[in-house]
């Protein structure tokens, strides 16, 4: 499923004195398949863009398109099931008795039979490794938890693409990496994935594409190399920073992007020094 | 975002910067007046005089008719019910047993006014006070109760919190409304009884999370030394003056015409 | 501050099921020390926080705070110790900002003048001049956790307490945050709680708590270098250090890439020359 938009325009209050314009012009593909970053701080429109994913906000100006295909003219139920996304701080959505009969809500919605449902569950439950916490209630348990539950809960749609916005937000080290580990699983499985992030550590360890998104527009989109070495400014990942350090001296540092990348080539000039 | 709170409508005006304690006084005066006035007179007296004070509040008449609205139907309910089965005075008009009688006009329309013009002081005496005013206000007004054991300290801290997270909660609701739309959560359609067991996965976890963040407000003031009102002073100040006293002063004044009128 | 064996266990937990929140945790922290809290979710760290400003009292073992038991006196131990709780929407009390920097000015029956005074000066010392009649709905995250920082230092206390103060904040509100917080050191007494590594490695010392047991109080230093005392409580270092160590470099003082950059230079033989 490939999802694009172009020259997306989104205004709130038009016409009104409190008028707001989130996203000025946003044109982005997103490629199925891939791992698609969106970086962006408060402010940036990224909230109002990834809502512009499955429609639950639709453009004042440009169009959104499902496989080339107008979104406006698909079933909306159908396009947030195939679309599924993740708000910020998830887990202060839970509400059911139960963490399994949290995440059935989903499912049940898509007149599938109980069985199926149930399977569903327990997939989404283990993907996230949460499948003990099932019969235990939301309204106990750390955050992080809570956290894993909520994600299963959009996963138990089976979509084929998974927004999430900022799903690391307030998580203790251990647990961000299990979650970005969950993320390459499904992208490695066949999904699309696309993350709201600000962690510009955690995008260069997992973006196969990355989009700077600021006050509305697109300020830089490709590959992580390409974004985050042609960003003058300080805020690069730490393993950029030091690379476009050291290149100065020793160009065969060259651009990596991720920790091991980072690792092998800075460790080439400490040997090849020798 | 609307920025106004409520009913308040910022302005600059004389009523405005009134002290919030002589406009509740005021208005609790105005309020029990009413229901001694008791002439076509009176009445045109005291709307006359209360439309003066309306418009020195610049507040458009738009904004303020709007607080009519809700109380409209209890008005025409109200009023039709004195019409219709008030025994007093000759008969004017009559249909098999219903009966509309002189006296019944005359309470109808007494009684429209009375309510209409209790409404228009309330709204104006919230349009042109601040919500924390107001609390303040009450606080200070009630805290001679403070010795007949009513709370007066603690309604207006939890008034105070309540106006600081009326937005918070309200951002809250917004973002649970839409996070359960898109699992696909259906808020339209379908017979009351479907409406209300649809809003469950907005209400509980609304709930749920302002009992927590209720938990955690409670630690951090506690935290902060909080321990009643005993023996706290406070940052924001009232202050009194002679300017201020002409708002009861006014109202005792309008009264008296309508009455005597 | 000091605890002796403190051991506490939640009201609501089965003794004979759940491990205690605490076990048996003592360590002192003497006056103008930075201390950081380091260890796992549920590792007791919160818990600890509470114990020592008298939000919860202790099942056994001491709790002393500039001299006094928290528990028996809650207030006068709050004067001297203040707060900074994880969650910046939730410590917001008052409508304005200026009237929520008040509060525990006000808590202390300050006459009014002078609180005028001490909030305004402890809403200059957050960067926040400007700030005074603006709602807190419309603050950033790291705008709110200063102001709720503002609101302690209005107090005075000799003791500061940061219980996660920037794990729900983004990365602009998180710098922020830490910049004003850096700024205490020496100042005061202050106890870091925290997940990020990062933000402690220039504290005096560094205390791991793990399932509620006090299992390391070393120097930052020896910390980073313990790749087993790491990985048993959980604690990721960040990337600048993990690189130098894989690489064989010596992580003291070496807290951003450009440290990283001039180290390796430094070993290279390229020591001078563009920074």
């Amino acid at each position: 499923m490939r999802l694009e938009l172009r020259d997306v325009r989104h205004v709130y209050a038009l016409g009104t004195p409190f008028e707001v314009a989130a996203l000025r012009g946003v044109s982005l593909g997103v490629e199925p398949g891939e791992i698609l970053a969106i970086v962006g701080g408060t402010g940036s429109g990224k909230s109002t863009l990834i809502q512009h994913l499955n429609l639950l906000l639709e453009p004042t100006s440009g169009e959104v398109l499902v496989d080339g295909a107008d979104a406006r003219t698909l079933n909306r139920g159908e396009l947030r099931r195939r679309v599924g996304l993740v708000f910020q701080f998830p887990e202060a959505a839970l509400f059911a008795p139960t963490f399994a009969e949290d995440v059935a809500f989903a499912p049940r919605r898509m007149d599938l039979d109980e069985d199926e449902v149930e399977s569903r569950v327990r997939d989404a439950l283990r993907t996230l490794g949460a499948e003990r916490l099932a019969q235990r209630s939301p309204f106990s348990l750390s955050g992080g938890e809570r956290r894993r539950v909520a994600i299963s809960g959009v996963l138990a749609m089976r979509p084929e693409v998974l927004v999430l916005d900022e799903p690391t937000a307030g998580l203790d080290p251990a647990t961000r990496e299990e979650l970005l580990g969950v993320i390459r699983a499904l992208r490695d499985g066949g999904g699309t994935v696309v993350f709201v992030s600000h962690e510009l550590d955690e995008v260069a360890e997992v973006a196969d594409r990355v989009c700077v998104l600021e006050r509305g527009s697109i300020r830089a989109s490709g590959k992580p190399a390409e974004v985050f070495y042609a960003e003058e400014s300080a805020h690069a990942p730490a393993t950029v920073r030091a690379a476009l350090l050291l290149a100065r001296c020793y160009p065969e540092v060259g651009r990596p992007v991720s920790f091991d990348e980072t690792l092998a080539t800075i460790r080439g000039v400490l040997e090849g020094s020798r | 975002m609307n920025r106004t709170l409520g009913q308040f409508y910022p302005a600059t005006s004389p009523i405005h910067t009134l002290d919030p304690r002589a406009k509740i006084s005021a208005t609790a005066l105005f309020v029990v007046g009413l229901f001694l006035v008791d002439s076509i007179a009176g009445f045109v007296f005291v709307a006359g005089a209360l439309a003066a004070v309306v418009a020195a509040s610049r507040i458009p008449a738009g904004p303020f008719l709007r607080f009519f609205k809700p109380v409209a139907p209890l008005v025409a309910l109200t009023a039709s019910f004195q019409l219709f089965f008030s025994r007093e005075g000759e008969v004017l008009l009559s249909w098999g047993f219903v009966e509309v009688r002189e006296g019944g006009v005359r309470l109808a329309v007494f009684l429209a006014l009375r309510i209409l013009l209790l409404v228009a002081a309330a709204g104006l005496l919230t349009a042109t006070t601040a919500p924390l005013a107001l609390a303040d206000g009450m606080e200070d007004l009630l805290s001679p109760l403070k010795k007949m054991r009513f709370p007066a300290h603690e309604v207006a801290m939890m008034t105070s919190i309540a106006l600081r997270f009326i937005p918070t909660l309200g951002e809250e609701a917004k973002r649970i409304t839409t996070a359960q739309a898109a699992r696909g959560a259906d808020f339209s359609g379908g017979g009351l009884l479907r409406r209300a067991r649809a809003l469950l996965p907005i209400l509980v976890p609304l709930t749920v999370g302002a009992f927590r963040r209720a938990d955690e407000l409670a630690e951090a003031m506690e935290s902060r030394g909080y321990k009643g009102g005993e023996g706290r002073t406070r940052f924001r100040e009232l202050r009194f003056g002679p300017r201020d006293l002409l708002a009861p002063l006014a109202a005792v004044l309008i009264l008296a015409g309508g009455v005597v009128l | 501050m000091s605890c002796k064996n403190l051991t506490y266990s939640y009201p609501a937990a089965d003794p004979t099921t759940v491990p205690p929140a605490l076990d048996r945790v003592s360590f002192d922290v003497r006056a103008g020390e930075y201390v950081g809290v380091l260890g796992p979710n549920g590792g007791g760290k919160s818990t600890l926080v509470r114990l020592l400003n008298g939000l919860l009292r202790t099942d056994s073992g001491r709790v002393r705070v500039a001299g006094l038991d928290p528990a028996a006196q809650p207030f006068e131990v709050r004067e001297r110790l203040g707060v900074l709780f994880q969650n910046p929407e939730n410590g917001l009390v008052a409508p304005f900002v200026e009237d929520d920097v008040a509060f525990g000015l006000e808590n202390l029956g300050v006459p009014r003048d002078r609180m005028r005074e001490r909030v305004a000066q402890a809403i200059r010392a957050v960067g926040l001049a400007g700030y005074e009649r603006r709602e807190p709905h419309t603050l950033s995250g790291g705008e709110k956790q200063r102001v709720a920082l503002a609101g302690l230092l209005a107090v005075e206390p000799e003791i500061l307490v940061l219980d996660e103060p920037t794990s729900m904040l983004d990365a602009a509100g998180r710098r922020e945050v830490l910049e004003h917080i850096h700024a205490l050191k020496g100042d005061r007494t202050v106890l870091h709680v925290t997940h990020h590594l990062e933000e402690v490695l220039d504290a005096d010392r560094v205390l791991v708590l793990n399932a509620g047991r006090l299992v390391a109080d070393v120097a930052p230093e020896r910390l980073i270098s313990d790749a087993d005392l790491l990985r048993e409580n959980r604690l990721i270092l960040p990337t600048t250090l993990r690189l130098a160590l894989e690489l064989g470099l010596s992580p003291a003082k070496l807290r951003t890439p450009e440290d990283l950059a001039a180290a390796v230079r430094g070993r290279t033989g390229k020591g001078t020359g563009v920074r």
